[in-house]
């Protein structure tokens, strides 16, 4: 008898849910913002294929979606550990093109040697350029020696770091101590398509938050804009399981919208792309990052701050309409989370704060490459781990207000 | 069945709406009837657990309807004055969704709805979304949702607003099928819609009810009687500023009132039988002249 009623509850709130998310998706401009949203994932599919070019052995340039394949097998002659040996015989072959064409490398040249250890060549730059960062040609003006000891080098950086960021002694231990953990010699594998869609799922990811928001705003403030209000909260589950079916709603929507949309334009863009370099160090990229994870690992990382920031988009809106009974007031607000906010915080001299707003979840491209470190105490602790808990948190908490305000609706006395 | 508003008070900050208002109902058809801003909607928001009272309370059968929370709204069903609804759902979707919030089980749901759209005459418009309707047949799926869960107390305010007078006459032989075994409670300002099928009538004015009974007894307690006169027409508007006059009708040679007024009001003028209306207009009419009862 009990498992029955457990089982027609869960009909009842099925159903509830469906027509809630039946109202969302009958809207004719939610529609058209999907579709927006659908044909921007396509295109942003297809710029990020394109975008790459491949230099052929006589010098000519392939930009075709099957360019960036082309490269990667170019450069996968390279793959392996990048140890002291082969970076010191890829820094000596670029120095004796540099000798050989002082003013202009041939794109004949660029094609058959330079191209495929480009993102090596970059490594040992940005090595060298140590806390300024990316310092181009550098690896000009070093000796074969330094080149075979360019883990030594960046280890002498590192510690230069870590007096620089580690004003106190707990953040020095925790600084080395993350430092540590990342391997050398880095593993290398041609990680172009990664790199490449860092920012496009970074940028489809705000798009996403914010159609999600203006999603969101309506479940709450449909039923006063639209005057049903008096039917809805004179029903028996008014106060009760419908407010729940909204909150479900809502994370529902934001949830499925999120990942098919993240799908679409990661399917798309793989696909044509292919792979290749999940398992390579971000190190490679960014050899003094403070955080030991693979350019797959930080896309992941970067899709999974979307879909927190999704969350917390859906959850804000739910709560400002719920309170304020308007859309309009909680459009606006993700709207400033996520894209006003980044702008003020230029502008603004507290930098320490508007590092953990919440636009920072949409910004993790940026916060990867920061040693930015915070202390609680003796607690220390990085940036991107803090704003995905601290905005799930946030956004978990949001979830029973949403509920108290919107049940309480009409029970004042006065 | 006992429905009991004890003392029932509402403040709009300085403003009351309704105040310290008290009855009991049972079984049958209840007319509010006051004019606009009498406080019939307040008073039914009340009852609806749309708002809450600064004093007093209401119980359904001796239990506080805010404590009973979600098991007094499965007994309720409410058609309000402003019946709004989601313009992109179709009829189907609407009273789905609504059976849904009430509590009802999907096959349950999907039989209420073929059964009710059938009453109402909408089941061949199932397929069509609500912002395609006439004004009429949305106030039909407005009663139609409100008996999805075949409430005991059904309340309707002001369910006949904007219909055209087929469309009135078909509601109210409408309420009257549904009032079988129910309370039902119908608010409103045009007199017709209850004098034939309220089994009792609640005068409502300045938030008070001022008198209650059948439509006879609201009659009778009349202290004016009704007068059918006509007078020339350059008199008329004396006896509009003079008298309550509850009906102007040109005719050749001048125009024929109904007045209101405890002696005759002109020579000539006949004594008529006195309707709920002409009561409606004594107690809730506007009167320009000082005197009710003037001689002219």
């Amino acid at each position: 008898m009990h498992f029955y009623s457990i089982l027609e509850r869960k009909r009842v709130r099925n159903m509830m849910v469906k027509y809630e998310l039946k109202r969302i998706f009958t809207k004719r401009m939610n529609r058209l913002l999907l579709a927006v949203a659908v044909l921007i994932g396509v295109v942003m599919s297809v710029f990020a294929v394109t975008s790459e070019w491949y230099v052929d052995s006589d010098g000519v340039n392939h930009e075709t979606p099957d360019a960036i394949r082309r490269l990667t097998q170019d450069k996968k002659q390279w793959k392996g550990e990048l140890t002291g040996d082969v970076i010191a015989q890829i820094v000596a072959d670029r120095q004796k093109i540099a000798r050989d064409y002082p003013d202009d490398v041939p794109d004949t040249v660029y094609g058959e040697r330079i191209q495929a250890y480009s993102d090596i060549t970059q490594m040992v730059d940005s090595i060298l350029g140590g806390d300024e960062g990316y310092a181009p040609d550098a690896l000009l003006g070093i000796t074969t020696d330094q080149a075979k000891d360019i883990y030594s080098i960046r280890e002498q950086y590192i510690e230069q770091l870590i007096q620089k960021y580690g004003d106190t002694p707990e953040k020095q231990e925790f600084l080395r101590t993350q430092y540590e953990k990342t391997d050398t010699p880095f593993y290398y594998e041609p990680a172009d398509s990664w790199d490449n869609m860092r920012l496009y799922a970074t940028t489809y990811g705000i798009i996403l938050v914010v159609l999600i928001g203006f999603l969101a705003a309506g479940i709450f403030s449909d039923e006063f804009s639209l005057r049903a209000d008096a039917v809805f909260f004179s029903c028996r589950y008014s106060r009760t399981r419908a407010v729940r079916s909204k909150v479900l709603t809502g994370l529902l929507m934001a949830t499925v919208i999120y990942w098919v949309g993240m799908a679409l334009l990661s399917g798309i863009s793989f696909a044509v792309m292919g792979v290749s370099g999940f398992n390579t160090p971000y190190q490679v990229d960014s050899p003094y990052c403070i955080y030991n994870m693979t350019f797959g690992q930080l896309y992941l990382i970067i899709l999974v701050c979307g879909y927190i920031a999704s969350l917390l988009s859906a959850s804000v809106a739910m709560l400002v309409s719920a309170k304020t009974h308007s859309a309009n007031i909680a459009v606006c607000i993700p709207f400033i989370l996520f894209c006003v906010s980044p702008f003020i915080g230029r502008a603004m001299p507290f930098g320490t704060f508007f590092q953990l707003t919440p636009d920072q979840l949409l910004n993790i491209l940026n916060c990867a490459r920061d040693p930015y470190i915070y202390q609680i105490g003796s607690m220390v602790f990085r940036q991107i781990p803090f704003v995905m808990l601290f905005y799930t948190l946030v956004a978990a908490v949001f979830l029973p207000v949403i509920y108290q305000c919107y049940r309480r609706y009409g029970l004042k006395r006065r | 069945m006992e429905l009991k508003i004890k003392g029932l008070t509402k403040d709009f900050k300085d403003f009351r709406a309704v105040d310290h208002v008290s009855c009991s109902m049972g079984q049958g058809v209840y007319g509010l009837l006051g004019v606009n801003g009498a406080g019939k909607t307040t008073l039914m928001r009340m009852i609806c657990t749309l708002l809450k009272p600064t004093e007093g309370s209401v119980t359904w059968n001796g239990k506080d309807i805010f404590k009973m929370d979600a098991s007094y709204r499965k007994v309720l069903g409410y058609l309000p004055q402003d019946f709004g609804f989601y313009p992109d759902f179709t009829v189907q979707d609407y009273m789905m969704y609504i059976s849904s919030i009430k509590g009802l089980r999907p096959m349950t749901a999907k039989k209420r709805t073929e059964t009710l759209l059938d009453q109402v005459g909408l089941r061949k418009m199932k397929k069509r979304k609500m912002r395609n309707l006439s004004g009429g047949m949305q106030r039909r799926v407005g009663i139609a949702q409100a008996m999805l869960n075949d409430p005991q107390i059904l309340i309707l305010d002001e369910p006949t607003a904007g219909l055209d007078p087929n469309e009135r006459i078909r509601f109210r032989n409408l309420i009257s099928e549904l009032a079988e075994d129910r309370l039902v409670l119908l608010s409103t300002h045009i007199v017709s819609d209850v004098e034939f099928i309220a089994n009792d009538i609640l005068l409502m004015k300045d938030g008070k009810f001022f008198m209650n009974g059948t439509a006879e007894e609201i009659v009778s307690s009349m202290d004016q009687a009704v007068w059918s006169c006509t007078v020339p027409r350059k008199e008329a508007d004396r006896y509009l500023s003079k008298y309550l006059v509850s009906n102007v009708k040109t005719v050749p040679g001048g125009a024929e009132l109904r007045i209101l007024a405890k002696r005759s009001p002109a020579e000539g003028a006949v004594m008529e039988e006195a309707t709920l209306e002409d009561a409606f207009l004594l107690y809730f009419g506007e009167k320009a002249g000082e005197e009710h009862d003037g001689e002219v």
